[in-house]
């Protein structure tokens, strides 16, 4: 047998490209990462890690499973198709091994197994195994075609819009299965065999179609399968599909501690060609839901993002929320990707802007817990006043960092991509936080927060969120609560919640003062409140219809009050609330602060 | 005998329903609150000739009290359409016509918590100014010997931070007035104005600006303040830019007054979608044009007067209740 027919030609064409394609793009992704990363690889290479990345490839790349939890119905439409391959791939190798034993059978010649084997004496039980597969991979073509009309029976209620490219992959995925049936099925009418379903429907030709009509149809039913393949492995490396592949580095290297950073980096190739353009992520998106902006998710910006078309206006447009990331299912780290596209569009190298800087300190007191109240608590007073009564009521020696003036924690500057300017003001920060010698930092804003915490070298220093440092007081019985009979609802900030984890602190303190009520979406599906200072592209008008749409969630829960943990929440939260008032946490602290 | 409702019975309730009776319409005015007057009854004096504002008020209500106008006091008006109104306290009032005169809603400055309004005792607004002039506490509230008084203009007007983009229009004068009465009040203190525009469009407005400047020396910055503090020996210390010498500047101060703007009646919405009414993004109400139908509501048999339309001054509005209550009665003429 030397397994080989002119229709396999475009099969072989397609597959050999993909494969340099493929071989191009990783090698050169992988030559291009900086020493360090490669150092990480080699140091990674003969541990646990390469194990875990297995097992995560098996689970995610195959299974599917964080897709599952969106919807099960979705992963198993995703986990067919992916799983499904996989198995006929790997039970197919299987199957030619047991027919002619262990020699060198070229690609197509697993590939198109069926077509070559005719002469082979029969083996039902690989028949009914490979026909069961196909038809687990074409329940997930048919869900496939049925998502388009009924994606929100599958959890999503808008689907990506893809580019022509995706949509000529697509279009030979969405064939090469149904190809592959009825190929198989018109070489069992001819030379019988095939399982349940390629030799049913084999036997059913072989009796209504004429042998003549059989053997062109045989000829043009391989040609167009092997086409489809061909068309599908060329557009692979160029199309969404990209991820099949690249998901699988992706898990290893991150595995080996590769992390995306506010530089952009060659690792980023890896997360950003990664994305399936699933679309999971435009529903979460409060700019899509709320605004109708359709234009600007993460799927969107990946995919502009990947092609070299990315425009500031998408770039953007986005509240770094992390409600997508939180969703997505190859977690891919979409925000930094977001922050690092923003500083090549707007960072200024070399910025003398804040030479000044130098020599400047208003802070006041003595102590060692520090505060800084950041400068939109300095705007809104009523969360300053309020921790100044919790120190006071406490007992604390206070280092007042910023009360009578400030250098901004840099994060709003790197927000927006202007990461050289944010690393002047973290500089100047991190030495006057080192000359006061404090232990504790204690900060009433999130965003402060999640840059003294991931960007600022503040070794010996505790760095808590004011809801933290509340808890604990109440915890050690420094502060005295009384309860009341108070209804109360919580806002989880971003940059608290889903950026720093913080969760539960809050809820206890709020727990100790009075009744919590939750809203429908909370914790990691919490709402954002729209005035992120990392979007720079809606209006006010626009910051302010999310914050309505927030607040009405919020206001649901009948309680009288919203609470929140972040001033720029309270000040968006403010005015959008109808009947509820909007509250600091350190404020329901201080009033409820035993006399 | 036509029957005429009037919601509201400040200045241009009270102008519409005389105009009314003398042409023989007889009008009900409709107040929420115990008396006649709507916000003017807090006012101390007014722009820009510092006439008392009772002496307005005494005068519009002694001629509605000589005409035996109906007055319902304490009573609002829940729903109306243009023939009939329902009150608070279940009555239905058959009418006519209606003339909406609800006024406005002053800007409620804690929402610009970063001045400290509600917080810090040394920061009150303008309308608070006005009332302690009244009481005569103007002095318990800025302290025997003020060194320095600060005006702050456009609070919650032409602010998209707050979602209030139009302009007050009455506020400038205001703080130039107040400016002045502080001055007078206390000749020691320095006297400041922190303006983005300084909009003076009325006749001797810009006449009281410039005497304001040269005769009393009150200091005009261009530029916002940005947040207010209190300082350890209980005064304020706010934070501005100059923006003519682009300059940041601190400054501690005594007394800081918002001058708050004019915002739309929450009600407005409802009552526009009940009747089919037009709202201006700005929440006001708005007339079927700007030229030849400033009075009218596009709706038949429902009319505006005064500051529920837009901001006005006391003038203004008083001519438009009188331009309102003779669209009234061409309407009622032509119907009959």
């Amino acid at each position: 047998m030397n397994f080989f027919v002119p229709f396999c030609i475009p099969f072989i064409v397609g597959a050999v490209a993909m494969f340099i394609t493929l071989a191009w793009k990783w090698g050169l992704w992988l030559y291009r990462l900086p020493r360090a990363d490669k150092k990480r690889i080699v140091c990674g290479l003969p541990t646990r890690a390469t194990l875990d990345a297995a097992g995560e490839v098996v689970c995610e790349s195959l299974l599917h499973r964080r897709i599952f939890r969106v919807n099960p119905l979705l992963g198993y439409m995703h986990m067919s198709l992916a799983f499904g391959w996989f198995l006929l791939i790997a039970v197919g190798w299987a199957e030619t091994i047991a027919y002619v034993g262990f020699r060198w059978v070229p690609l197509q010649g697993h590939v198109f197994f069926r077509y070559f084997a005719t002469g082979l004496p029969h083996k039902p039980v690989f028949a009914f195994i490979m026909d069961l597969l196909l038809l687990f991979v074409l329940s997930g073509v048919a869900l496939a075609w049925g998502k388009r009309f009924f994606s929100k029976r599958m959890g999503m209620r808008r689907t990506t819009r893809h580019v022509l490219g995706d949509r000529i992959a697509l279009s030979a995925l969405w064939f090469i299965f149904p190809a592959r049936l009825i190929a198989e099925s018109t070489t069992c009418a001819l030379y019988e065999g095939g399982g349940f379903l390629t030799g049913t429907i084999g036997a059913w030709m072989g009796e209504h179609i004429s042998t003549m009509t059989l053997l062109t149809l045989e000829s043009v039913a391989w040609w167009f399968y092997s086409s489809c393949l061909g068309i599908f492995f060329v557009a692979l490396p160029f199309s969404r599909y990209m991820h099949i592949f690249t998901e699988i580095p992706l898990i290893f290297l991150r595995r080996y501690r590769l992390r995306s950073d506010e530089k952009e980096s060659s690792y980023d190739r890896f997360q950003v060609d990664a994305c399936s353009r699933c679309g999971i992520c435009i529903d979460p998106c409060q700019l899509q839901s709320v605004l109708g902006v359709d234009n600007v998710q993460s799927v969107y910006f990946l995919r502009d993002r990947r092609y070299g078309m990315l425009r500031a206006e998408v770039a953007d447009n986005c509240l770094l929320c992390g409600r997508c990331a939180q969703r997505c299912p190859v977690q891919i780290d979409l925000n930094t990707l977001r922050i690092n596209s923003r500083d090549r569009l707007h960072n200024i190298p070399a910025e003398r802007r804040y030479d000044y800087l130098k020599g400047v300190d208003r802070s006041s007191g003595t102590g060692k817990v520090g505060y800084f109240a950041g400068c939109m608590t300095l705007l809104t007073p009523r969360t300053l006043v309020a921790m100044e009564r919790i120190f006071h009521a406490a007992g604390e020696e206070v280092w007042w960092a910023d009360r009578d003036g400030s250098v901004c924690c840099g994060r709003p500057l790197k927000l927006a991509g202007e990461t050289d300017a944010a690393c002047k003001m973290r500089e100047y920060n991190t030495e006057l936080f080192r000359k006061h010698g404090i232990t504790t930092l204690v900060t009433s804003c999130p965003i402060c927060l999640k840059v003294f915490r991931e960007d600022y070298a503040l070794d010996g220093i505790e760095v808590l969120h004011h809801s933290q440092y509340i808890f604990r007081l109440i915890q050690s019985g420094r502060l005295a609560i009384e309860r009341g009979a108070g209804q109360f609802t919580y806002h989880d900030p971003c940059e608290l919640g889903r950026g720093s984890g913080i969760y539960d602190e809050p809820r206890a303190v709020i727990e100790a003062i009075g009744l919590l009520l939750e809203p429908v979406d909370t914790r990691e599906n919490a709402l954002c409140c729209g005035s992120s200072v990392a979007n720079t592209a809606i209006t006010d008008g626009q910051q302010l219809q999310i914050a309505r749409s927030v607040t009405a969630e919020l206001e649901a829960t009948g309680a009288g009050t919203i609470v929140t943990a972040c001033p720029l929440c309270k000040k968006a939260l403010g005015r959008g609330a109808v009947h509820a008032e909007v509250r600091d946490l350190s404020e329901i602290v201080a009033d409820a602060v035993s006399k | 005998m036509k029957r005429v409702i009037i919601i509201g019975g400040g200045p241009a309730g009270m102008q519409t329903a005389l105009c009314l009776v003398r042409r023989g319409i007889e009008p009900v005015i409709v107040e929420c609150e115990n008396e006649l007057g709507g916000k003017l009854r807090n006012w101390h004096v007014l722009f820009p000739t510092f006439t008392p504002a009772s002496d307005v008020l005494t005068e519009l209500r002694r001629k509605v009290r000589e005409n035996r106008i109906g007055v319902h006091l304490s009573t609002s008006v829940e729903t109306f359409t243009d023939r009939q109104a329902t009150l608070s306290d279940g009555r239905v009032l058959t009418c006519d016509a209606v003339v909406v005169a609800t006024g406005f809603t002053l800007f409620d400055a804690r929402i610009k918590e970063e001045y400290g309004y509600g917080i810090y005792d040394k920061v009150i607004t303008s309308a608070d100014l006005e009332r302690l002039f009244n009481e005569g506490r103007v002095v318990q509230a800025a302290g025997e010997h003020p060194r320095r008084i600060a005006f702050l203009h456009c609070v919650g007007s032409r602010d998209e931070k707050v979602c209030q983009q139009h302009c007050s229009r009455v506020c400038c004068v205001t703080g130039v007035k107040q400016a002045i009465e502080m001055r007078r009040l206390f000749p020691e203190a320095d006297v400041f104005n922190f303006y983005m525009d300084i909009r003076m469009f009325g006749p001797g407005y810009e006449e009281l600006y410039r005497e304001a400047q040269q005769r009393y020396g009150i200091h005009f910055v261009r530029g916002r303040i940005s947040e207010a503090a209190p300082t350890h020996d209980n005064r304020l210390q706010i934070k501005a830019e100059d923006t003519l010498t682009g300059r940041p500047l601190r400054m501690s101060v005594d007394l800081l007054v918002l001058l708050v703007g004019m915002r739309a009646n929450d009600q407005n919405a409802a009552w526009a979608a009940d009747n089919g009414l037009n709202q201006a993004p700005s929440g006001f109400l708005q007339p079927k044009d700007l030229f030849l139908g400033n009075v009218r509501s596009g709706v038949e048999g429902i009319f505006y007067a005064g500051t529920v339309t837009a901001p006005k001054t006391i003038g203004e509005t008083v001519n438009e209740a009188t331009a309102a209550a003779d669209a009234v009665a061409d309407y009622l003429t032509t119907k009959a």
